[in-house]
């Protein structure tokens, strides 16, 4: 209620430009969004018409329909959910113990391991694909589970990512617990990781957000269609001349960010207004 | 690093703490707890990016197609990288998606969060969480949106700017727009996560700092420039990296909208490296340019922590 | 000849087949499981499933397991599984991709097997054949080859007068120019008489075929560059002034995008492969096929083409038992059924008409299959070559000077040539 007066009284006309400004904004940024929902629910006529339209005028479901028929689209939805899962969890564990170290503990070597970490990232994917393959095929994990997510249970971003932010929480919070004689880890686990909640959220959600979404390691990785994940099952909707049936394609993309615009608006509200100020307080 | 620190300002950064509280300790005994938290990470890491990178490395000096055994060829792949007039054009291509990239996607990710940053904005919720959606949508996927909307024969977004008689014709086959058009789409789908950052760091400035510089009578942009760009710069930092480590990979996007097209116009260095290996087979050739594109990379970021390093302390 | 005839469509044939190359290659026929990837995503596919289990019950040996995946992440993902001994064991995918592959050593050498009687390789067409061949030396079998041919539209045709289909160039422009339809007389027609895409054409055969017809080329016995020529001067001259003065095709369009535009109803002519039959059907368009016209010097066109191979994952033992899959595949009963099922012409020579006459896809296109010339035979690297094809396309329909492309082109194809 306050919210809503205090607001009403602060309405001056450059709030309420501002505000329109940013349903422009926000409005031309989300069309893409618009255009794959909407799309996934026109007939193939309408697809292709002239002059296009927003709304489809015939709402249809054969899209969808398609999508489901053609590809094994529950068991690829279910491997997404491992793979990004699994892939999420260990990156959190493993991420946060070596940032806790990189940020908290002094050794000697500390910076330079820092930026061999970094720069671990600054090749590109493609060029270690093909050895990185070779060692997992070595170990006998193609087409399982363990060769998908073992190779990014920690990854040099979430490091760097938590680091910062474990370097950001005040010096102060564990003294209580080393006056008490705890060791390092159980300052780690009892005071720094419940601070650290919102930057776990948030990484985890980067984390499981851009493994969802990769294409090339599990196109590349799972040989066995069974084995795939949703994103690098949608190129199995591209037809045989490389057409691309638009709606089809639109369909199975929805499907495809749908669990993960779920997930976001259920954690958004901690994931985004929460997520530096613990630690501070 | 080890000298006392003022407490007062609790937004600063600390010293790292066990060096400090436990200074009796041997130097062997902290390296040694320091492995065991980074051991798990190191491990991975280790095995399945370190490993593989230093294949590449050895495979960047040979013959090496994937197939039989590898001859080794000096540098005769490096020199390849630095005649290829290909590579020339791959090189000038990255450089412009990166200067165009990497400035326009950490400007709007911090514009948009200083201002949503703003309590007095309503709705300020939502436009956040919008703002962030096109992150969760996979480049692929983005790129399939973007070139069904601008394309020329029943692409919405070129009919209404028809509407408007603007004719922005067959974009992704124009020579000069189509560049300019993938780095939009990358921008689209990367700056909701810059934004987050940003919006983390912002939330970072404890609202004293403010008030005491309201206090002296500092008006809203003496505020930006004085108390918020400079406590933000550790985050500046870290989105400029990563943002431009984005910018010198991009792929995905660009291999599905045009291949790398219109001639050879939007061709990168990874969509090189990328045709090299898996197309025409030459993994030793792309084993080297990848090590050129990282050389180039560390050096850009080097370039970039001593530059923030001089505001920053504690960043490395 | 006659024998084989006899022996179509009957289960004997296959039996007899098979018995032959068994003798042949006795020695090394210990049971064996191999995977086969291909790109069959379509009807095509059940069809080479069901000669796959039809394979699998003729005998007891040998089993094939069959990976069906798009033709484009055959590409992504056969050199990664290759390189780690996780590969298949036969891989099928477009013609012009074999070459790259077999001469960096991913495919086992067929020489022997084309060699055996008993191979039903004998008939196969040559182009087709040539399509497999690096620098003299087999590596594959053909799945598939067709040249490329006009899909009209014939309601299109009906409603805009032309009732003959056009015989050569001449021809062709006029009815195109006929069929183009520009009612509000923006300049932008909204149908266009025919959608000749300017790069990325399909199976990167358009221009190649307009090259042949009027005598022109690209490359020359696997390693010299012959595209800087007067003819093809004069060919790209001549397509630029029909597509964009008398506008009777959409610029800047890929080969995808002419299917689509075709497929929507807005151009009456494409260019392309057996599948725009389905394509148009989907659509509810009434489809035909014609050869492309004559060009001044010559009738033909590119053919589009699938080989198959046995990779180096292949030990000797699954090798022989490849080779006994490919000599089924190619027997009478098969090379005819394969045809029928996939809706392109058959491999062999042999398959009387009558055999594929129930296919009217496939009657139209065998009747005009003399005319496909494969696609850069035996030319390692494609990929740049290609390339250098559809920038000097792209740019010649973009007005730039002819002349210094192709002399621009010629360089770069001789250069990737080697």
């Amino acid at each position: 209620m306050s919210t809503a007066r205090r607001s009403l009284r602060d309405l001056k006309p450059s709030t309420v430009l501002a505000t329109l400004a940013f349903a422009v904004v926000t409005a031309i940024v989300l069309l893409p969004i618009a255009i794959i929902v909407l799309t996934a629910f026109k007939p193939a006529a309408e697809v292709n018409a002239y002059p296009p339209s927003l709304l489809p005028d015939d709402w249809t479901l054969a899209n969808l329909k398609t999508v489901t028929s053609e590809l094994p689209f529950a068991r690829l939805v279910g491997n997404s959910f491992v793979f990004a899962g699994g892939v999420t969890l260990f990156a959190l564990v493993f991420d946060s113990l070596a940032a806790y170290a990189l940020a908290r503990l002094d050794f000697t070597g500390r910076k330079v391991l820092l930026v061999a970490i970094i720069a671990t990232l600054m090749i590109p994917f493609q060029a270690t694909l093909i050895p990185l393959y070779q060692l997992v095929a070595d170990l006998g994990w193609v087409n399982t589970y363990t060769g998908l997510i073992a190779p990014r249970a920690a990854d040099a971003f979430g490091i760097f990512f938590l680091r910062q932010f474990f370097l950001a929480l005040p010096r102060d919070i564990d003294q209580a617990a080393r006056i008490d004689g705890a060791g390092e880890f159980r300052i780690f686990r009892s005071v720094v990781l419940p601070n650290a909640v919102p930057a776990l959220l948030t990484l985890g959600l980067f984390t499981f957000v851009n493994n969802w979404n990769d294409l090339l390691w599990p196109l590349v990785f799972t040989t066995d269609a069974e084995m795939g994940t949703i994103t690098s099952g949608l190129t199995q909707l591209t037809g045989p001349s490389g057409i691309v049936p638009h709606g089809v394609m639109m369909a199975g993309s929805l499907i495809a960010i749908l669990p993960l615009v779920i997930a976001f608006l259920f954690i958004q509200r901690r994931f985004i207004e929460n997520i530096a100020t613990t630690g501070l307080k | 690093m080890t000298t006392a620190r003022p407490t007062r300002h609790r937004y600063r950064p600390p010293a790292p703490l066990g060096g400090r509280r436990r200074a009796t300790e041997s130097p062997l005994r902290r390296g040694a707890t320091a492995f065991a938290f980074l051991a798990p990470a190191l491990i991975i890491l280790g095995a399945f990016t370190v490993w593989p990178m230093l294949s590449a490395l050895r495979l960047s000096f040979t013959d090496a197609s994937g197939f039989g055994e590898p001859e080794f060829v000096g540098l005769e792949n490096y020199i390849g990288v630095f005649t290829d007039p290909d590579i020339l054009n791959a090189v000038t291509n990255t450089a412009l998606y990166t200067v165009l990239f990497t400035p326009l996607a950490v400007v709007s990710a911090l514009g948009l969060a200083l201002l949503l940053n703003n309590p007095r904005l309503p709705f300020r919720g939502f436009f956040r969480t919008a703002l962030f959606v096109p992150f969760v949508v996979s480049f692929s996927v983005a790129a399939f949106a973007w070139s069904y909307l601008v394309d020329p024969q029943v692409g919405l977004l070129n009919y209404w700017l028809r509407g408007f008689g603007i004719q922005i014709g067959n974009v992704l086959e124009d020579p000069t727009l189509a560049m300019p058009m993938v780095v939009l789409v990358a921008v689209w789908k990367l700056f909701g996560f810059y934004f987050v950052i940003f919006l983390a760091g912002l939330q970072d400035i404890p609202p004293s700092i403010y008030e005491a510089a309201r206090m002296d009578g500092a008006g809203a942009f003496s505020r930006l420039r004085n108390v918020t760009l400079p406590l933000l710069s550790n985050t500046m930092a870290f989105v400029l990296i990563f943002a431009m480590i984005a910018a010198l990979q991009a792929f995905d996007q660009i291999y599905v909208m045009t291949g790398g097209g219109p001639y050879g116009s939007t061709q990168t260095l990874v969509m090189e490296i990328y045709e090299s290996g898996f197309r025409k087979l030459d993994i030793g050739f792309a084993s080297a340019l990848s090590y050129v594109l990282l050389a180039a990379t560390l050096v850009l970021s080097l370039v970039q922590f001593v530059f923030f390093g001089r505001k920053e302390k504690d960043l490395a | 000849m006659k024998r084989k005839t006899v022996l179509l469509g009957g289960a004997g044939g296959a039996a007899l087949a098979l018995l032959g190359s068994a003798c042949s290659n006795g020695e090394t026929g210990g049971p064996a499981t191999l995977t086969f990837w291909h790109g069959y995503t379509e009807a095509d596919g059940d069809v080479l499933q069901g000669i796959v289990d039809d394979f699998n019950a003729s005998q007891s040996d040998i089993t094939i397991n069959t990976e069906v995946k798009t033709w484009a992440s055959i590409d992504d993902t056969l050199l990664t599984a290759l390189s780690a001994g996780e590969g298949p064991d036969i891989v099928a995918m477009p013609a012009e991709r074999l070459p790259v592959y077999a001469d960096k050593g991913a495919f086992a050498e067929l020489t022997g097997f084309y060699a055996d009687d008993s191979s039903n390789t004998a008939n196969l067409i040559p182009g087709a054949v040539s399509m497999i061949e690096v620098e003299g030396t087999k590596y594959g079998v053909p799945t598939g080859f067709v040249p490329l041919a006009v899909y009209y539209n014939t309601a299109l045709f009906e409603a805009g007068g032309v009732t003959d289909f056009p015989g050569t160039w001449d021809e062709w422009v006029a009815a195109a120019k006929q069929l183009t339809i520009d009612e509000d007389g923006d300049g932008t027609p909204e149908q266009y008489g025919v959608v000749l895409p300017d790069h990325a054409t399909v199976a990167n055969g358009l221009w190649p075929s307009l090259f042949y017809g009027n005598g022109g080329d690209i490359v020359k016995e696997e390693v010299d560059a012959v595209i800087d020529s007067p003819e093809n001067a004069a060919t790209l001259e001549y397509w630029r002034k029909a597509i964009v003065d008398d506008k009777i095709s959409p610029t800047g369009i890929d080969g995808v995008g002419a299917d689509e535009l075709f497929g929507a109803g807005k151009a009456a002519m494409t260019i392309g492969g057996p599948w725009m039959a389905s394509i148009a059907a989907e659509n509810g368009i009434d489809c035909a096929i014609a050869a492309i016209p004559a060009g001044p010097a010559a009738q033909a066109a590119s053919a589009i083409g699938v080989s198959m191979a046995v990779t180096v994952d292949a030990d000797d033992n699954a090798r022989a038992a490849a080779e006994k899959f490919f000599a089924f595949f190619l027997n009478d009963e098969n090379a005819a059924a394969w045809s029928l099922g996939s809706g392109w012409p058959p491999l062999r020579t042999d398959v009387p008409a009558e055999a594929v006459n129930s296919n009217p896809v496939v009657a139209s296109l065998t009747e005009i299959a003399d005319l496909g010339r494969p696609l850069l035979p035996g030319v390692v690297n494609s990929v740049d070559v290609l390339a250098a094809v559809d920038e000097l396309t792209q740019r010649a329909i973009a007005g730039e000077d002819i002349a210094g492309l192709l002399a621009e082109a010629q360089g770069t194809i001789q250069d990737a040539l080697g």
